[in-house]
């Protein structure tokens, strides 16, 4: 056959669908080119094109006492925020898909609320909870804070892939002889796993960026990256701002790849 | 602008006066003061070295919080334990905080004793508390753009700036709260001619808003406002960088943002929290602070060095030319504004 003849004919559908794609690709690049730009300009304000390129705000970055607490106090709390939420929302997960309980619909409905709630108020809320219980505002009432809005996606992703769990498989591991514990262990736990560690993904994340509910919580000298971040900027709008923007993308980045790299997040895409 | 070397020389001539000059009482315990503060420079001045002088003088810890909202948390806590010993803000909010009786009003010279030595803009019947410094809120602008230095709060309007123009988002920046009265006041019958102000509004459009005066300086360093309303200190900062930005006072006078300190009623460090005021009124305190972020002084001893004397408002005759807002009447009506100017400027 003849090559005009494989010549597939022009597909407007197409073409309007892959121009749709492109659009969106960008539309969600953009900031992230931007904030790249801004991080890059050696200028202490944002100017296109650039004038050239510096490693400097990074430095400012990596240099500040407070932006690198910040930085580390951050990870920690993300850290912790990802262990109890995977450990809290995949227990949930499984007594809501499993256990037969009362009121099922209810219970998912209020472990999903602070979902709900915009974040400020669960700030302010648990603020004032904290210091009329006298506690003031130490760190792990931070965690447990980051932990209330991150336990939703643990739950969520869990469940979903609860939904398609074939029980028979754990019924013929304990016809032959598998205690309950080997069961949950050895079958249960690496069928959910993809959903629990993606749920992990989002609550490290969801810490990581966490702002609104920090607000409230963070006690001087303790405070997170993006409380300090927003303070920063209220004096000094400088490119240090798009440094630090860049070092949480690939640190979220980071996350990510690593747990791609321990269970593969192909898993997860099957949901 | 004030280098490491001198504010660390200042620094240890604050930890050698340590020695002299404070109340027994304070002396003989270990108490933790919570105060707000600003970050920035001023942070870093306060950070590196007032906090640490004043914490091995007083033999107390100091708590400074950076984070805002400084206001919700204030209010959220409990008035016989409130969360801040000392609250540092504009004035705007401290006079929000009176309404409620989360502040004090006024202080005498027997709690603070340097308020003795302030100017009367420090501690007028404008202000709740005391205000430590001022700033003058004016216009900034660009000096490569071929532009008349403005002389009048008016020389906004000028039609060559249409777009070039900055201001702020009114309900939530004081300054463009004070740049609204301003306009009351030069178009009008004075600060509070509200309907003058929103007609002179009007025709300011189109003009570039920001939230914060750092943004501003941002977009005027950045020539995309070539005028804009911004405080003295958020342009001289920039002296001796080579920038093409300058302050101009207008004719009819500078609008004060002053930083002010008051104490919860609540506070159980009550004496450590006047103390920690009267601190900051020390001539050496008020200089370093001055010189670090080009903020007016209110004490009246302070000497500045000559540079920022020429600049800051140090003279009876500079500091006539402040005008204070009555942020209590403000305040009380700003729901209405803050609607009313939204509408305005939201087309």
């Amino acid at each position: 056959m003849s090559a005009a003849a494989n010549r597939k004919p022009f597909d407007a559908g197409r073409a309007a669908y892959l121009a749709l794609n492109l659009l969106l690709v960008a539309f969600l690049l953009a900031p992230i080119a931007i904030v790249v730009v801004f991080a890059l300009n050696p200028t202490p304000y944002i100017s296109f094109p650039p004038v050239g390129v510096s490693l400097r705000w990074f430095q400012k970055f990596f240099a500040g006492s407070d932006f690198m607490n910040a930085l580390f106090l951050s990870l920690w709390v993300a850290a912790c925020v990802l262990v109890l939420s995977v450990v809290i929302g995949g227990a949930c997960a499984l007594a809501l898909a499993r256990g037969r309980l009362p009121g099922r619909m209810f219970l998912t409905a209020f472990f999903m609320s602070p979902l709900m709630l915009p974040a400020i108020l669960t700030g302010l809320a648990l603020f004032q909870s904290y210091l009329l219980a006298g506690i003031g505002r130490p760190v792990w009432g931070l965690i447990m804070a980051h932990t209330l809005v991150a336990v939703p996606y643990v739950l969520r992703t869990t469940l979903a892939v609860l939904h398609n769990f074939d029980h028979r498989i754990e019924e013929a591991a304990a016809v032959l002889g598998a205690s309950p514990t080997r069961v949950f262990f050895e079958v249960t736990l690496p069928l959910i796993q993809p959903g629990i560690f993606a749920g992990g993904v989002f609550a490290f994340i969801v810490s990581f960026d966490q702002f609104p509910v920090s607000l409230f919580l963070v006690m001087p000298k303790n405070e997170t990256l993006p409380v300090v971040l927003f303070n920063y900027m209220k004096f000094d709008l400088d490119g240090a701002i798009a440094a630090a923007s860049m070092v949480s993308i690939l640190l979220a980045l980071s996350v990510v790849l690593a747990l791609e790299r321990l269970i593969g997040l192909k898993a997860y895409v099957k949901l | 602008m004030i280098s490491r070397r001198s504010m660390l020389r200042t620094g240890a001539g604050l930890a050698a006066a340590a020695t002299v000059g404070a109340p027994a009482i304070l002396h003989a315990q270990t108490k933790t003061l919570k105060i707000t503060t600003w970050g920035g420079k001023w942070g870093d001045i306060m950070k590196a070295t007032v906090l640490p002088a004043f914490e091995k003088e007083f033999k107390c810890t100091v708590s400074a919080d950076q984070a805002f909202p400084f206001m919700p948390k204030l209010q959220a806590s409990a008035k016989n334990d409130p969360l801040y010993d000392v609250f540092h803000t504009n004035s705007n909010e401290q006079w929000s905080a009176l309404t409620e009786g989360l502040v004090m009003d006024k202080f005498t010279t027997k709690e603070v004793p340097n308020v003795a030595d302030v100017y009367s803009w420090s501690v007028s019947d404008k202000i709740v508390g005391v205000a430590i410094f001022t700033s003058a809120i004016g216009l900034g602008y660009r000096t490569d753009k071929g532009l008349t230095p403005p002389k009048s709060w008016k020389d906004l309007a000028d039609p060559k700036l249409a777009g070039a123009r900055g201001g702020y988002i009114i309900p939530v920046n004081s300054l463009g709260q004070c740049h609204l009265m301003m306009l009351g006041k030069v178009y009008g019958k004075g600060l509070q001619d509200l309907d003058t102000a929103y007609k002179a509004l009007e025709q300011l459009k189109p003009i570039k808003l920001v939230d914060f005066t750092g943004q501003m300086e941002k977009m005027l360093l950045s020539g995309e406002v070539s005028e804009g309303v911004i405080h003295d200190s958020g342009v001289y900062r920039y002296d001796g960088q080579n920038q093409p930005v300058e302050f101009a006072s207008p004719s009819e006078g500078v609008m004060a943002l002053e930083q002010v300190l008051n104490v919860p009623p609540g506070s159980k460090v009550k004496e450590l929290a006047f103390a920690y005021i009267d601190y900051m009124l020390r001539p050496e305190v008020q200089k370093l602070l001055a010189e670090g972020v080009w903020y007016s002084p209110a004490n009246k001893k302070v000497k500045l060095d000559a540079k920022y004397d020429a600049k800051l408002l140090t003279t009876p005759e500079k500091v006539a030319t402040l005008i204070q807002p009555d942020w209590k009447w403000y305040n009380a009506r700003k729901d209405d504004i803050d609607a009313r100017v939204t509408k305005i400027l939201k087309s």
